[in-house]
C-alpha cells in the first residue's frame, strides 16, 4: 500500500497523493441524515494529481459528498478507532483501512471545512464502510480546509 | 413516550438483544450501560445530530463551488473527466 497518508507534510509532491481506488462500498448502517442509503460509489474527481473523490449515492444519485484523504489537507490528524468500528468492519491491520473525509464546498472555495469528528471509514478488501463519531476526540466537524 | 422507573443496575431490554443499563445515579448526571449488536450505532444524540446536519449540508455540492475548490487543493490539476 501507499505510504502517501502517512505522516508526510502536505507539499505539492510528483506521486499522486489518492490512492484511492474506484469501487462501490457498502454503508450497512447507513450515513447520518442518510440512512435509507447503503451503496456508494467512490470515485476520483479532478485528474490524477487531485486529491478529491466523490461518493455518489447509487439509490439517489442527487446525493453525492466530495471527500479526501484527511492528510493531504490536515497531516497530524490521526484518530483512533474504537474496536467496535474496528470489528464491524472487519478491520484488524491498519493498511487494510482507507480513511476519508467529507468536504462541505462552500463560496468562496476558501471557506470549505473537512468533517474531522466523523471521518468515513472504509475495508479496503470488503468494501465494507462506515462514518465513524469520534464524539470525544476535540476533532472539529468543520474544520476549515485552509486552516493554516 | 414510554417512561420507566429504574434504579442503578437495573436494565431495560429495547427488542430482543438491546440492553440499556443504569450504572450510577449521582446528582443530575447519570450513567449509563448500553449493550446492543454491532451493527447497531450507539450515539449521544446532540453528537448525532450534529453530524446529521453536517452531512445534509456536505450532500450534493453546488458544481460551480466544487470546480472552485478543486482549483484550489494541492496538486497540478487537469481537467474534470467527461
Amino acid at each position: 500500500m501507499s505510504a502517501a497518508r502517512g505522516a508526510e507534510a502536505p507539499t505539492q509532491t510528483a506521486q499522486s497523493q489518492n490512492d484511492v481506488e474506484p469501487s462501490i462500498l457498502d454503508f450497512a448502517g447507513g450515513l447520518p441524515g442518510f440512512a435509507d442509503l447503503r451503496r456508494f460509489a467512490l470515485v476520483r474527481w479532478g485528474g490524477d494529481n487531485s486529491p478529491l473523490c466523490l461518493l455518489k449515492s447509487m439509490d439517489r444519485p442527487e446525493v453525492e459528498f466530495v471527500v479526501a484523504p484527511p492528510n493531504v489537507f490536515f497531516p497530524d490528524y490521526e484518530p483512533e478507532l474504537d474496536d467496535g468500528t474496528a470489528e464491524r468492519l472487519g478491520l484488524s491491520e491498519a493498511e487494510d483501512a482507507l480513511m476519508l473525509v467529507i468536504l462541505t464546498v462552500e463560496k468562496p472555495p476558501e471557506s470549505a471545512t473537512a468533517n474531522l469528528m466523523g471521518p468515513i471509514v472504509v475495508n479496503k478488501n470488503t468494501l465494507d464502510a462506515a462514518q465513524v463519531v469520534l464524539a470525544d476526540s476535540g476533532y472539529e466537524l468543520r474544520a476549515p480546509l485552509g486552516g493554516k | 413516550m414510554l417512561v420507566l422507573t429504574r434504579r442503578a443496575n437495573q436494565s431495560i431490554m429495547i427488542g430482543h438483544d438491546v440492553v440499556v443499563t443504569v450504572l450510577e445515579v449521582r446528582g443530575d448526571q447519570i450513567r449509563i450501560g448500553i449493550r446492543a449488536p454491532r451493527e447497531i450505532d450507539v450515539h449521544r444524540e446532540e453528537v448525532f445530530r450534529q453530524l446529521q446536519a453536517a452531512n445534509r449540508q456536505a450532500a450534493s455540492p453546488d458544481k460551480d463551488a466544487l470546480d472552485a475548490l478543486g482549483a484550489l487543493v494541492p496538486g497540478p490539476r487537469e481537467a474534470r473527466p467527461g
